[in-house]
C-alpha cells in the first residue's frame, strides 16, 4: 500500500487538475464508447472543435454537447485544421462563445503531409489571443525558440508534440524533448500528439512533462476503453516514477545481493 | 443577390441582417458564427448588415482531439 501519496495537482492557468491526462473526444465509434472511455480514462480536461453542421445534423450536435456536459470535465476546444493565425484566432473567438470558456488549444497547421505546427503563424496567434483574454495552450514542436517565444507571448503552458498528429509513433526525438524539459523546468508541459502505447505516455511523464494529450491512441484502439484505463496507468506510473527519483545509471555491474556472509566464500 | 452560408448559397434575408437570416435558418443553440472570416458575437446580430457576397460560417460543438 502508498503510503506516501501527496496531493500532486496539475496547474493549468491557475486552475488544479487531479489528473494529468488529457483526452480527445474524436473518432469513437459511438457517443456510448466516447463517455465510456472518459470514465476509464479519468482525464482533467476533454478536447473538442467546432464545426459546421454535418449529416448528422442538429440531433447529433445537441446530443454530443449533452453528453460533454454529463462529463463534468473542463472542455478545452482547439483550433484544429486552421492554417493561418487569422484562421485560428476567429476559430478561437467562436469556441470561446460557444463553450463559454477561455481556454484554447491552439492549432496552426503549417504542412499538411504531417500537420506540422507553423511556428510563425502559432507565435502570431498566441500573442493576439492572449491579449484577448484566452488561456492559450500551444500545440508546438519541441523546438527551443519557439518554445521561448511562445512564452514571451504570455503562453502558462506548451504543447510539445511526440510525432505527427494520429501516428502512434511515440517520442520521435527523445533527446530533444528532455533538453527542453531541461532548459524550462518550470512551466507546466504537456506532450500533445503522436502517442500510440502507455509506455510512451508513462515515458514522458518519467522525464518530467507534466501531463499528456492523448485522442487517436485511445478511440482507434480495438478496445478503447481498456486503453483510457491503460494510459491513465501509463500516466501515473510515469508521474510516480518521476517524483520518486530514478537510481543513476551505472556503467558496471553492481550486484545488488550483499556480499557479506556469502556461502562457500574464501575468507 | 446571395450569400454563402457554410459554402452553399442562401438568399439574402429581409431586411439583410444576420438575426434574419438566421430566423429563417431556424437554428437551434448552442452555434456560433462568422461573417468574411470575423467572428461576430452573439450580441451583435442584430446590427450586423449582411451584403451580397457575404460568407457566413456557422458552427456547433464537434468532437475534437
Amino acid at each position: 500500500m502508498v503510503t506516501t501519496e501527496q496531493h500532486d495537482p496539475l496547474t493549468i492557468y491557475g486552475m488544479e487538475y487531479d489528473s494529468r491526462l488529457l483526452l480527445g473526444t474524436a473518432r469513437y465509434e459511438s457517443p456510448h464508447q466516447l463517455a465510456d472511455a472518459v470514465t476509464a480514462a479519468d482525464p482533467a480536461m476533454l478536447t473538442v472543435s467546432v464545426r459546421r453542421q454535418t449529416s448528422g445534423g442538429m440531433d447529433a450536435s445537441q446530443s454530443f454537447w449533452n453528453i460533454l456536459r454529463a462529463t463534468g470535465r473542463t472542455i478545452l476546444p482547439n483550433t484544429a485544421g486552421c492554417h493561418s493565425a487569422r484562421e485560428a484566432i476567429n476559430t478561437a473567438q467562436m469556441a470561446r462563445e460557444l463553450f463559454a470558456t477561455n481556454l484554447i488549444k491552439l492549432e496552426v497547421i503549417g504542412d499538411e503531409v504531417n500537420l506540422q505546427p507553423d511556428p510563425f503563424g502559432l507565435v502570431e496567434a498566441a500573442t493576439e489571443l492572449i491579449k484577448l483574454g484566452f488561456q492559450v495552450l500551444p500545440y508546438c514542436t519541441e523546438d527551443w525558440v519557439l518554445c521561448m517565444r511562445l512564452m514571451d507571448a504570455g503562453c502558462e503552458v506548451l504543447m510539445p508534440w511526440a510525432a505527427p498528429i494520429g501516428t502512434g509513433q511515440g517520442p520521435r526525438n527523445p533527446i530533444g524533448l528532455r533538453e527542453l524539459r531541461q532548459r524550462a523546468p518550470h512551466i507546466p508541459m504537456i506532450v500533445d500528439a503522436g502517442l500510440g502505447l502507455p509506455s510512451h505516455a508513462c515515458q514522458v511523464m518519467e522525464w518530467g512533462f507534466d501531463g499528456v494529450l492523448l485522442n487517436t491512441a485511445v478511440s482507434r484502439a480495438i478496445e478503447p476503453v481498456r486503453m483510457a484505463s491503460a494510459f491513465a496507468a501509463g500516466v501515473k506510473a510515469g508521474r510516480d516514477g518521476y517524483l520518486a527519483g530514478p537510481m543513476s545509471v551505472q556503467q558496471m555491474a553492481v550486484a545488488s545481493t550483499p556480499e557479506i556472509g556469502r556461502p562457500f566464500a574464501t575468507i | 443577390m446571395s450569400l454563402t452560408v457554410n459554402g452553399k448559397p442562401e438568399p439574402l434575408p429581409e431586411p439583410p441582417v444576420l438575426s434574419a437570416l438566421l430566423q429563417r435558418l431556424s437554428l437551434k443553440p448552442p452555434f456560433a458564427l462568422a461573417r468574411n472570416g470575423e467572428f461576430v458575437p452573439r450580441d451583435q446580430y442584430a446590427m450586423c448588415g449582411l451584403y451580397p457576397g457575404d460568407e457566413i460560417e456557422i458552427v456547433h460543438p464537434a468532437a475534437g482531439g
